[in-house]
């Protein structure tokens, strides 16, 4: 109760600062998002339902998520072998290396979008050595995947590295002293220690590939129920000027984000909690 | 003499207790090299190749072609205007956020760095409920003659929501790092406010904030999803440069397409040159994470 | 456990952490390697935990050549400075790390290894912190929980990287006197690495004085009080 809002500060620019950073806020973010949740107010909770409760919504919402958990596993597992050969090894070609994870980032989905089908596609370079024992890749799932794969790189990669560089030798040497082996200690000690930030960056990850759409949708095919994911589903509804039905599945799509933020909250207050600092 | 060599040989033998077998090193090491070939630079590559798929003078001919140049102009202005914009919010937002303590500071941080959760299409679909003709906001300015959605202001307004964070992000650790001594000292030495900022605060986060503006842009010039659904995609008017990739790829001009793409593509690799130049030379005044 | 270092030398790129150096400790003993920073100490000590490989020269354990034995067959118990402790796991699941990590066939039983782990609790005088994490634990008690992990394994010797170092001064006496009571107890031979003159001569049978990589003196701690082998070791048990 005794809490003041704002504590006294000698500090300048409170005014200044705290009304830019407001209103930028509410302009830009709040009020947009708020336009979208009073637009599914408006709707009714049953209208949401009867958009969303329709084969192809569900078709292309479960597609969105399954994928993109299958292509956050896969960076899981690569993401943390790289910040852990990035950190821990010296070798030629290592600084290109760590800048290249950037690359997904800093590259336009668009234009990734188009390189990864032009690749894949069954006359691309990959492509075609695919489709000589029948793999079809672009315009299938597969391709979605590699799509979903390429946007999430970086992020459990950039969340690992910083832990593995403070994991401090004395305790991989204390377990190597108590008997263990070099894989008992990665798995044992190593992992375990890994393990909060590597989730971190999972949800991160998955949290970007659910409502990716510029890489994925010229790899996409976008045949509905098979390969059409849900943010095109929204850009459709839009085209036909179907401004309650896209605000369904954006609210749902919202939901899932939210839950997404939620859990990596979760994931690092557990984290912070159990482990604290030695 | 036998003796010397014979050390030699065993030591060559122990390894540290902290260190894989030297198979399984390099096994790792080639499975990130092979790993980030096929995933990134394979694509990279892909772009620039089927950009010169025709020769150079085809893929140069297609830039200078009128739509091109145009989405050219409109992709450097909307950056020119949104990506200032933003520097001056996550400024603003991490000395509010660093310089007085309030409460909800951390609900703050988590509405700052919302945007990166959701998804483009959502975002854009959220400017054009707000602002789009049909909606209260969006008509009343339609008939002052300020469209949003569909013109500039909307591809703006998309862009600052999909970069919402990157300068503040950058700037917070850094500045809560650096604490607000200096700060305090210079106001007991009398300088005012915006002096205190200019000549003490501003130098200290120079290059956190160079590295936030840096990410900023790139994400600014290639935003697609965001920018998709608000701008309507009119040729020569709000068209940017990845929606005109996208609508040359779609008319199978696939030189012109990728050419376009490789301008982008080379402004990446710009991009992480230099993020890579800040992170060696400045790596004591960027957020912890970018450390290496 | 009788340890015998032959002629161990050690270089790091260009330069030489401990020039040939040779020293014998007795079974049984509770020796001091006391120094500045910088003298070779750690070092000898990592040697003989086998976490440093010497550049020439021989480790005999009981007479036999241990110098090519992994860090894992060695079988010392280390207790490192800032004591190493898994922060992930339960005190109870650190010190029975080393059990665990055994290979199956000889791999004590869940019950066995508990039962252990009680009596060692018991032994550091902590028979209650078990089930917590070691960010719960003052730095004392860390220190014993770091010590009651390395015996767990039933070391051939026990080897403490400045296991006081970390503590404030009244804490440090107490766990003097903890690790006297503890190396009475199980008989191992015991080195520690200590800068603190006062610690090493109070504490140790045998005080081995180094300095830039030598030994300076070898002895029990009134004789090197009384009779100083170097300007150096005078200087420094004088300070």
């Amino acid at each position: 109760m005794g809490r003041p809002l704002i504590h006294r500060s000698p500090m300048p620019g409170l005014g200044l600062s705290m009304g830019i950073t407001l209103t930028m806020l509410s302009l830009v973010v709040l009020l947009p998002i708020g336009a979208l949740l009073l637009k599914g107010a408006n709707y009714g909770l049953e209208g949401i339902w009867e958009t969303v409760n329709r084969e192809r919504v569900w078709a292309a919402l479960f597609l969105s998520f399954r994928l993109s958990l299958l292509a956050a596993l896969f960076n899981l597992v690569f993401g943390v072998l790289l910040a852990w050969v990035l950190v821990r090894y010296r070798f030629a070609g290592r600084r290109i290396l760590d800048a290249a994870i950037d690359l997904p980032f800093a590259l336009p989905t668009a234009v990734a979008g188009i390189a990864l089908t032009a690749l894949y596609a069954p006359n691309g370079t990959f492509g075609h050595i695919a489709a000589s024992i029948g793999w079809k890749i672009a315009y299938t799932q597969w391709g979605i995947f590699i799509a979903l794969v390429f946007v999430g790189l970086p992020f459990v990669a950039r969340t690992v590295q910083p832990v593995v560089e403070e994991i401090e030798r004395e305790v991989e040497e204390a377990s190597a002293t108590l008997g263990a082996s070099r894989l008992h200690t990665l798995r044992h000690v190593i992992l375990p220690m890994l393990a909060p930030a590597a989730l971190t960056g999972f949800a991160l990850a998955l949290a970007r590939a659910v409502g990716e759409y510029g890489s994925v949708i010229f790899i996409a095919g976008n045949i509905p129920l098979v390969t059409e994911i849900a943010p095109l589903l929204i850009i459709i509804q839009l085209e036909e000027f179907n401004y309650d039905a896209a605000a369904a599945i954006g609210i749902a799509m919202l939901l899932i984000s939210f839950a997404m933020l939620l859990a990596i909250n979760l994931i690092q207050i557990w984290s912070r909690r159990r482990i604290g600092h030695v | 003499m036998s003796d010397a060599t014979l050390q030699k040989g065993t030591t060559a033998r122990f390894r540290s207790a902290t260190e894989e077998s030297p198979l399984a090193r390099r096994a790792l090491i080639g499975v990130a090299f092979i790993g980030l070939a096929i995933l990134v630079f394979a694509p990279l590559i892909a772009v620039f190749a089927e950009a010169l798929a025709d020769g150079v003078s085809a893929a140069l001919r297609s830039l200078a072609n009128p739509d091109a140049l145009d989405a050219i102009r409109l992709t450097l202005t909307i950056a020119a205007i949104s990506v200032p914009l933003n520097a001056a919010f996550g400024i603003a937002a991490a000395w509010f956020i660093t310089k007085f303590d309030f409460r909800g500071k951390a609900f703050l941080i988590t509405l700052i760095d919302l945007p990166f959760s959701v998804s483009p299409v959502v975002a854009g679909l959220c400017i054009v409920l707000m602002f789009g003709t049909n909606s209260l906001i969006g008509g009343w300015l339609v008939a002052q003659g300020f469209p949003i959605v569909f013109a500039m202001p909307g591809i703006i307004l998309a862009t600052l929501f999909v970069t919402f964070p990157f300068v503040a992000r950058e700037l917070i650790p850094v500045m809560i790092e650096q604490g607000r001594a200096e700060e305090e000292a210079a106001l007991t030495l009398g300088a005012s406010g915006w002096r205190t900022f200019w000549t003490v605060t501003l130098p200290n986060i120079r290059w956190a904030l160079l590295y936030g503006v840096l990410l900023c842009n790139a994400r600014a010039m290639g935003e697609f999803g965001a920018v998709s659904v608000v701008s309507g995609k009119i040729r020569g008017q709000t068209a940017t440069m990845p929606t005109t990739i996208e609508m040359l790829y779609q008319e199978y001009l696939s030189v012109a397409a990728f050419s376009l793409a490789a301008v982008l593509a080379l402004l990446a690799l710009l991009t992480l040159l230099l993020k890579t130049a800040l992170e060696i030379r400045h790596a004591d005044q960027l957020a912890a994470t970018h450390r290496h | 456990m009788h340890i015998e270092i032959d002629e161990i030398s050690k270089q790091f790129g260009v330069t030489a952490a401990l020039h040939p150096v040779s020293l014998s400790i007795p079974s049984g003993a509770l020796v001091a390697l006391l120094g500045p920073s910088g003298s070779g100490k750690t070092t000898l000590l990592r040697i003989l935990g086998g976490l440093e490989f010497p550049t020439s020269g021989r480790v005999l354990f009981d007479g036999q050549d241990a110098t090519g034995l992994t860090v894992q067959e060695r079988r010392a118990g280390f207790v490192f400075q800032s004591y190493a402790l898994f922060r992930h796991m339960t005190v109870f699941d650190n010190i029975a790390y080393g059990l665990n990590a055994r290979p199956r066939a000889s791999r004590p039983t869940k019950a066995e290894i508990s039962r252990r782990v009680t009596k060692l609790l018991e032994l550091i005088q902590l028979p209650e912190v078990g089930g917590r994490f070691p960010s719960q634990l003052s730095g004392g008690q860390r220190q014993r929980v770091a010590l009651a992990r390395a015996l767990a394994i039933e070391p051939r010797m026990l080897l403490l990287d400045e296991p006081f170092g970390a503590l404030d001064a009244k804490v440090r006496k107490e766990l003097r006197q903890g690790l006297r009571d503890i190396h009475d107890e199980t008989g191992l031979t015991t080195v520690f690495v200590t800068h603190d003159q006062e610690e090493a001569m109070e504490l140790a049978d045998l005080v081995v004085v180094m300095s830039m990589g030598r030994i300076e003196q070898v002895g029990k701690p009134q004789d090197i009080r009384a009779r100083p082998a170097t300007d150096f070791v005078r200087d420094f048990v004088t300070a």
